[in-house]
């Protein structure tokens, strides 16, 4: 069963997600920021991240590079509840990006998307 | 003072370069070098001073515990660029490389730093335009520290002006993720980075051809380091790209031929690996933390032009239009050219297929390669016109996601071209 990590400092969304993905059956772990996410990440071996940018002590883009650079293939879709910003940068090193809607239906396309993703390993 | 003329460079001949035939001063007799940064050229006597001082503070401040040197690799320029670049008070070492006179080609330029990067034992090379305008030492940094970590390739992510980079935007980008599944903002950025066992990688490979000594370099490299066993990243240069900028309805000059022809012909390598890529990824990027960056300037855009060169275009090459699209797309094709400028549009979605069959018809053709490229050249001219007309008036970061946007049509419309190519090598 794909395990899904949602990292989300908001209580209710994480239960949200847990609730939405379990129904699809994903196996959810969650993280409540980003304290010791890359061991946890090593640790508990996530299929994908679901990402939140706006966290109380943690900036989401800048775990997010953390992640890229640790974890290469993993993918990492953002899940955040402004638009504004795709407008940065950072966010290229996401897989996708979604805004935070009660529709889960997009962020759900996302993550099955991100799991069909496959780049053939490289040579030599 | 080393100066190494071989005989054969003396005779001013055109033709291929071949290993180690180069014109080289090396005055202070550089052997070896673990960070290299190079500086392809022709006639750039103006711009190449400054670049070459900004790349020198580059490596004096952030490479000071490794051996480094400069090295300009120049197509024999009678401007006297290379006394110029010769002249800067770099304080750090430099060498001279040249193609002998009438071996042009920014490509000859590439073989010649990759054979004297594997010469001095180099682990990071990082490649600079001799003409830009904005580099500052920190790109230096970003494009050649994760070289030093084991990454093969480093390509460059500026900001630049949304009318700037339209063969990148709507060719070279979209194209290359969705066949090779990885997403490198800039293919064809002119600056980047590779490591020196990438470098022995170019160097050994039997992909060279005419296209790739000229202006087909850039993206045969992108295109070979994303399929080589090394892995790719991007740097974060975080300003625009201030450079010679050009009207992209403007004469495109060969460029456009060389690397398209160039992409369409490394498919044929890569076959086994495209096929099976389902949907992109993204790479790491370094270097955040600049700051907020400054706008880049205004490239002005001569809408109408690009409107009347696709018209033109569409009805002299009608013919051959029939031969390469399918019959609907060709309706639709000849359906936009109908339509007067104030109302036509070319979508992402038809672009698409545009490219895929203008990809098949190449792989299909042996002869007369050269003139269906020419060919596709006005519907990159309508394509762009319609990208101009759709983001006028949005802002930068708002026209990355129309891109993106573009991007994932693209990998959803790969189906199209790969049950094509299959019928072709079945048929």
């Amino acid at each position: 069963m794909p395990k899904i990590m949602v990292v989300d400092d908001e209580a209710s969304i994480r239960m949200l997600y847990r609730e939405e993905f379990e129904d699809e059956h994903y196996d959810v772990v969650e993280a409540e920021d980003g304290n010791g996410l890359l061991e946890r990440i090593e640790t508990e071996s996530p299929d994908v991240i679901v990402l939140d940018i706006k966290m109380a002590a943690y900036d989401g883009l800048d775990l997010l590079q953390e992640i890229r650079q640790k974890f290469q293939e993993l993918p990492v879709i953002i899940s955040s509840a402004y638009g504004a910003y795709k407008g940065d940068y950072k966010t290229l090193a996401a897989d996708y990006y979604v805004v935070k809607s009660s529709d889960l239906s997009e962020l759900k396309q996302k993550v099955k998307k991100a799991l069909e993703g496959v780049v053939p390993p490289k040579k030599g | 003072m080393i100066v190494n003329v071989s005989s054969e460079a003396r005779s001013g001949e055109d033709r291929p370069v071949t290993p180690r035939d180069w014109i080289e001063k090396n005055p202070q007799r550089v052997e070896q070098a673990d960070v290299v940064v190079g500086i392809p050229s022709f006639n750039e006597a103006d711009c190449i001073p400054f670049v070459a001082e900004q790349a020198a503070i580059g490596l004096k401040t952030y490479f000071s515990d490794y051996r480094c040197v400069l090295i300009n690799c120049d197509n024999a320029s009678k401007d006297n660029t290379r006394e110029a670049f010769l002249s800067v008070d770099a304080g750090v070492p430099k060498i001279y490389l040249s193609t002998p006179p009438g071996v042009r080609g920014k490509g000859n330029n590439f073989r010649n730093l990759f054979q004297k990067s594997v010469d001095l034992g180099a682990r990071a090379i990082v490649v600079v335009d001799a003409d830009l305008r904005s580099i500052t030492p920190r790109w230096i940094k970003n494009l050649g520290e994760p070289l030093l970590q084991d990454y093969g390739y480093v390509a460059p992510i500026y900001i630049r002006h949304k009318y700037d980079g339209t063969i990148t935007n709507h060719l070279a980008y979209p194209f290359s993720r969705a066949l090779y599944g990885r997403r490198i903002r800039q293919p064809i950025g002119g600056d980047f980075g590779f490591s020196g066992k990438l470098a022995a990688v170019y160097l050994e490979s039997d992909l060279w051809d005419e296209y790739v000594s000229l202006f087909g370099i850039d993206i045969w490299m992108t295109t070979l380091a994303i399929n080589s066993p090394f892995p790719v990243a991007q740097a974060f240069l975080g300003g625009p790209k201030v450079h010679r900028t050009k009207d992209p309805a403007a004469t495109l000059g060969p460029m456009f031929v060389h690397v398209i022809s160039v992409m369409f012909r490394l498919m044929e390598r890569f076959q086994d690996t495209w096929e099976k890529v389902q949907w992109s990824k993204p790479t790491p990027i370094f270097g955040f933390g600049l700051g907020d960056p400054d706008t880049p300037p205004p490239v002005q855009v001569n809408e109408e032009r690009l409107h009347s060169e696709f018209v033109a275009g569409f009805r002299r090459n009608e013919a051959l239009y029939r031969r390469v699209f399918p019959e609907d797309v060709f309706g639709k094709v000849q359906e936009i050219a109908g339509l007067s400028f104030d109302q036509f549009e070319l979508p992402s979605n038809l672009w698409a297929k545009i490219v895929y069959d203008f990809a098949l018809a190449f792989y299909r053709l042996e002869a007369d390669r050269d003139a269906l490229i020419e060919s596709f050249v006005p519907l990159y001219f309508g394509r762009t016109g319609s990208y101009v007309r759709s983001t006028q008036g949005i802002q930068l970061r708002a026209v990355e996601d129309y891109i993106e946007e573009q991007c994932l049509v693209f990998e959803e419309t790969k189906p199209y071209l790969v049950e094509r190519w299959k019928e072709i090598q079945e048929g």
